[in-house]
């Protein structure tokens, strides 16, 4: 090759010579130079590629934008129509008196814009939010993982922080660029009682957000753990509104974009807020049940309205800080819940079943008046011990010859084994079932049934023996009942036989205070039994309280006219537990009753967990929350007995009234 | 010499082929307008004034004999290879890759020019006696490599991806083109494609198959590849049969699309007027390549044919590439449309094209 250029001369045309056209040319018609006899194929077939090329890439477009034009459209909406979230208040928790056990305060939330954080400014953020290094390395890595786009929208960098230092953020704004501070409703629990029934609010978690996302929930969003706060999920919720905006590719909202019309349908919409609960609690009763509960390591204990079935406290001890639990809660202090031997996280009125002890004597008592089946007035030595066949059962202390009255005061448990062969295993049952043991209460809340031996569950086992019924006389064996059910018990007792169902909420109203809905007493059942019998039974238990003899003479409070049960429930010897000061194999400490002792007003029982005896232990915290009832919460109706100067009804019923 | 172009343009230009490509410029303009409306201000009037250099290189380039062209165009490689180097060593650095060189306020990206200049060296390498090329075809072939590798290792050290890709498929195009024997262009190309598969497979690991593309492909996100592209789809999808509107087009008012005025003007375009857009747009390139192909095959000698064909393949494959990138048919590498994209020194090479081709236009028949 030559790096001369030599001059080509140039081939003399026509001038004006016939012009030819465009397809001629490209078919290799045109005028060749000189020298070129055949047609250049080159143009022929490179006309073809770039046609076959051209029909590729419409065909191309016409599957975009017209096979697939619609989805490409809608997503191509998606992608700027931008819903905001306008959240509904949930509804607040109100007790019966209107005083707030659960509400909503401001909370801010620190936000960061990847995009616009300055190192200065992560560190500065730390300083102020005092972040420990394990938090701000967490913080770090989630800000550097953002890529693009994202850099441009705001992540959630420390959630619910104190109103303190969000006023120090607020002040040094300008030295935090890409810091920002969101105020978002954050439920509170002001008092933090009743733990357990109301519950507790957590972030929904990402395996549920599917199955709620129908339901209108957004990742970020609280949903109720337990209690009221589940159960009234719906009506405390309310409905979120929303707001459609134009926003870009960076998330700045275009305000008045004409782009607006673009958007079908609704465009914003105002959130319902969620109705309030008004429950049967008494906020002054229930501080007072849990501080009388926090003299011991692990308790529980309930007041109802015997005339109605309201729940006006319950609690568990030890309880948690719903607070806490809400939002805030450290691994570390998650795995300390979990781990207390106390169980704070364990509901031990609803959910926690255990023996009744002898507070249970009420249901072989009234089997065996009812059915006639002894002589109330008959005397039965009690020499301390009871056989049957070769096994022994024991009593707490020899009684000598005690009559119905004598032994539900004194608590023999000889007299009952005597009765209880006479009464024998299903009638037993049969009225315990009335009394609704074995069943759960319908209080709504998540509940255990308890449980009632029968015939067929010991057959099963193995066979039925006369010593399953002794034992079940007396609360042991088998008989599992929980602390509200047999508080109710005690209630259809002192209410002449109403079994109620326990209510918790006594209205729900929306936010203006308007009654949505009005909760009535609901009846259970019925107590198939005579009033001579229940009559009878009632003066038993007023003695178990006031008679000197009494189980729980030494509980009693002068001026406070109470008729109850104590039970000791021994608990297995098997139980392995550490202590803690607590010693497991220590019986459980009841006491179930009522007050007054005639036209009773309140039922409550008390368990405490290996109390030891239920005279000793429960009764003294059971007097103590019926005493505050009376004094601070109810004085009005202190009852009339009180009065000193009238004679006590005491002792059992006249003989003659005995019916045989 | 003037009045010889003027003479030979009322002649003999195809006044014809102005109707498209006047198209081309107008629906370039109005694009530009909606797609650089929101974001980067004034690159609409910046574009204006690279129209207006632009002219004056086009007619240039048409004016000046082709002939000389072809004498000079080795220096003119060489020096554009030189400048290549020079942007090598002290460049400036926008997006992660060396490509700009500074005149003035206007910067220029010597990588768009080094197109004509291996163009203008092919054809000039093609057009000696072809009694030479039937004898000596290793030694053409040989060279071609050398014409077409400088630079383009140069541009991929840089790196840009896509005019390195442009040059190796323009340069194709002309060896396939060019009357060497077919048996020679096909060992050309199974040495080629064998080496370059090779070299991938083997000679490379995982991570540096993916360094490497990322590295050639800086403006890519590894994390968010796939991101830009889906939002060119949707927006030439939702652009349907008539599109949104001019200026209403949300995708690229709102700014979803990337680097929309350079590489992906096409998506704004479809997303705004539609498929009758498009096809109004495809109908106006269609017919330019037609035209710019035809011109081949009246060319008066060997350098004429093979500048051309060139010149076709340029605008063929810019078009092509861009337009099958941002839907979605190829990845994205960084190829402009030309007439339509933004791009001071990208529409100066696409006129200076036009103008040559302008040039072998009206020179198919002499006086």
């Amino acid at each position: 090759m030559s790096w001369r250029c030599k001059r080509l001369p140039l081939e003399v045309h026509e001038a004006g010579a016939a012009r030819v056209s465009l397809v001629d040319r490209l078919r290799g018609r045109g005028a060749t130079p000189a020298g070129q006899q055949q047609p250049d194929p080159t143009v022929r077939w490179g006309s073809y590629l770039i046609l076959l090329t051209f029909l590729i890439l419409a065909a191309r477009l016409f599957q975009l934008q017209i096979l697939s034009g619609e989805e490409y459209y809608r997503r191509s909406t998606d992608n700027f129509v931008k819903e905001l979230d306008r959240p509904a208040v949930r509804g607040q928790i109100r007790d019966r008196h209107g005083r707030v056990l659960a509400e909503n305060r401001p909370s801010y939330s620190v936000y960061v814009t990847p995009r616009y954080l300055t190192p200065e400014a992560l560190e500065r953020l730390r300083k102020l939010l005092a972040l420990s290094d394990e938090q701000f390395a967490a913080l770090k890595r989630r800000i550097e993982a953002k890529r693009g786009l994202d850099r441009y929208r705001a992540l959630l960098a420390v959630e619910d922080i104190d109103r303190d230092k969000m006023a120090m953020l607020e002040s040094e704004k300008l030295d935090l660029p890409g810091v920002d501070v969101e105020v978002r409703a954050h439920r509170s629990y002001p008092t933090g009682l009743a733990a357990h029934a109301i519950g507790h609010l957590n972030m929904i978690s990402a395996e549920e957000l599917p199955q709620r996302l129908a339901d209108g929930y957004h990742p970020g969003d609280y949903v109720g753990r337990m209690g009221l706060e589940r159960l009234y999920e719906s009506r405390l919720r309310g409905q979120a509104g929303f707001e459609k905006i134009i926003v870009d590719a960076r998330g700045q909202r275009k305000p008045n974009s004409e782009l607006l019309s673009l958007i079908g349908g609704e465009l914003r919409r105002d959130p319902v807020p969620g109705a309030n609960l008004i429950l049967t609690l008494d906020l002054d009763l229930q501080r007072i049940l849990q501080q009388a509960l926090a003299r011991h390591h692990s308790a529980a204990a309930v007041v109802v309205e015997v005339d109605t079935g309201r729940v006006l406290a319950l609690g568990s001890h030890p309880s948690f800080d719903p607070n806490q639990l809400t939002g805030r809660l450290t691994q570390k202090e998650a795995q300390r819940l979990e781990a207390d031997p106390f169980r704070p996280l364990v509901d031990k009125v609803l959910r926690e079943t255990y023996f009744p002890g002898s507070t249970f004597k009420i249901v072989p008592t009234l089997a065996a008046l009812e059915d006639r089946l002894i002589n109330p007035d008959e005397r039965i030595p009690c020499h301390g011990r009871f056989e049957l066949g070769r096994r022994v059962f024991h009593c707490m202390k020899v009684h000598g010859p005690v009559n119905l009255h004598e032994a539900l005061v004194q608590s023999c448990n000889i007299y009952f084994y005597h009765l209880a062969e006479k009464v024998g295993l299903e009638r037993m049952t049969r009225m315990a079932r009335q009394f609704g043991f074995g069943s759960p209460t319908r209080i709504g809340l998540s509940e255990a049934a308890g449980f009632l031996p029968t015939l067929d569950f010991y057959r099963q086992r193995g066979g039925f023996r006369v010593g399953y019924a002794l034992n079940t006389a007396l609360g042991q064996g088998d008989v599992k009942v929980t602390v509200l059910q047999l508080a109710m018990a005690y209630a259809a007792l002192a209410n002449g036989g109403r079994l109620y169902q326990p209510l918790l909420v006594e209205r729900i109203e929306d936010p203006s205070g308007r009654v949505l809905e009005q909760v009535e007493p609901t009846l259970r059942g019925h107590l198939n039994v005579s009033p001579e019998s229940l009559e009878r039974l009632r003066r038993a238990l007023q003695g178990v309280v006031n008679d000197q003899k009494g189980t729980s003479y030494s509980a009693r409070i002068e001026g406070l006219d109470v008729a109850g049960k104590s039970g000791t429930a021994q608990v297995g010897k098997n139980r392995k537990g550490e202590s803690s000061g607590w010693n497991v194999h220590n019986d459980h400490a009841w006491f179930a009753g009522f007050a007054p002792s005639r036209h009773a007003r309140i039922a409550v029982a008390v368990l405490v967990e290996h109390g030891g005896l239920g005279g000793h232990v429960a009764a003294p915290t059971a007097m103590q929350i019926i005493q505050g009832y009376f004094q601070q919460v109810a004085p009005e109706q202190r009852p009339l007995a009180l009065d000193p100067t009238k004679p006590r009804m005491l002792g059992p019923m006249p003989a003659a009234s005995g019916v045989h | 010499m003037m009045l010889e172009t003027l003479r030979r343009l009322r002649a003999q230009l195809d006044w014809p082929v102005f109707i498209p490509l006047g198209l081309l410029v107008l629906i370039g303009l109005v694009n530009l307008y909606s797609a650089t409306r929101v974001a980067p201000q004034g690159l609409f009037v910046q574009q204006l004034w690279w129209y207006a250099i632009g002219s004056v290189l086009f007619i240039a380039a048409a004016a000046v004999d082709y002939r000389i062209l072809q004498r000079h165009a080795w220096t003119l490689y060489i020096v554009l290879v030189l400048l290549l180097v020079f942007v090598l060593l002290g460049g400036k650095t926008v997006n992660g890759s060396r490509r700009w060189i500074g005149i003035g306020s206007f910067g220029g990206q010597p990588s768009e020019l080094m197109k004509i200049g291996i163009i203008l060296a092919l054809a000039r390498l093609f057009s000696g006696d072809p009694l030479d090329l039937e004898l000596r075809p290793l030694r053409y072939a040989l060279l071609w490599h050398l014409v077409l590798g400088v630079p383009a290792l140069l541009i991929l050290k840089q790196p840009d991806l896509g005019t390195a890709l442009i040059c190796t498929l323009v340069a194709a195009t002309m060896l396939v083109c060019v009357r060497l024997r077919p048996a020679v262009k096909a060992a050309v190309a199974a040495v080629d494609l064998s080496a370059a598969a090779l070299v991938f497979l083997f000679g490379l690991k995982a991570y540096q198959k993916k360094r490497l593309l990322t590295f050639l492909n800086p403006a890519i996100d590894p994390t968010g590849a796939g991101w830009h592209a889906r939002q060119a789809l949707f927006a030439i999808g939702s652009g349907q049969w008539f599109g949104k509107g001019y200026l209403r087009g949300t995708q690229n008012q709102l700014q979803f699309l990337p680097e929309h005025w350079t590489d992906f003007p096409f998506a704004v375009w479809a997303e705004e007027w539609g498929l009758v857009g498009c096809l109004v747009l495809l109908l106006a390139y269609l017919l330019l390549l037609l035209w710019a192909l035809s011109l081949s095959s009246e060319a008066r000698d060997r350098f004429a044919r093979n500048l051309t064909l060139g010149c076709t393949a340029l605008l063929f494959w810019h078009i092509v590439v861009n337009i099958a990138m941002v839907s979605g048919m190829i990845p994205v590498v960084g190829v402009t449309l030309p007439l339509i994209s933004y791009g001071g020194t990208s529409l100066l090479t696409v006129l200076i094209t036009l103008g040559l081709l302008m040039n072998v236009s009206i020179r198919r028949y002499s006086y």
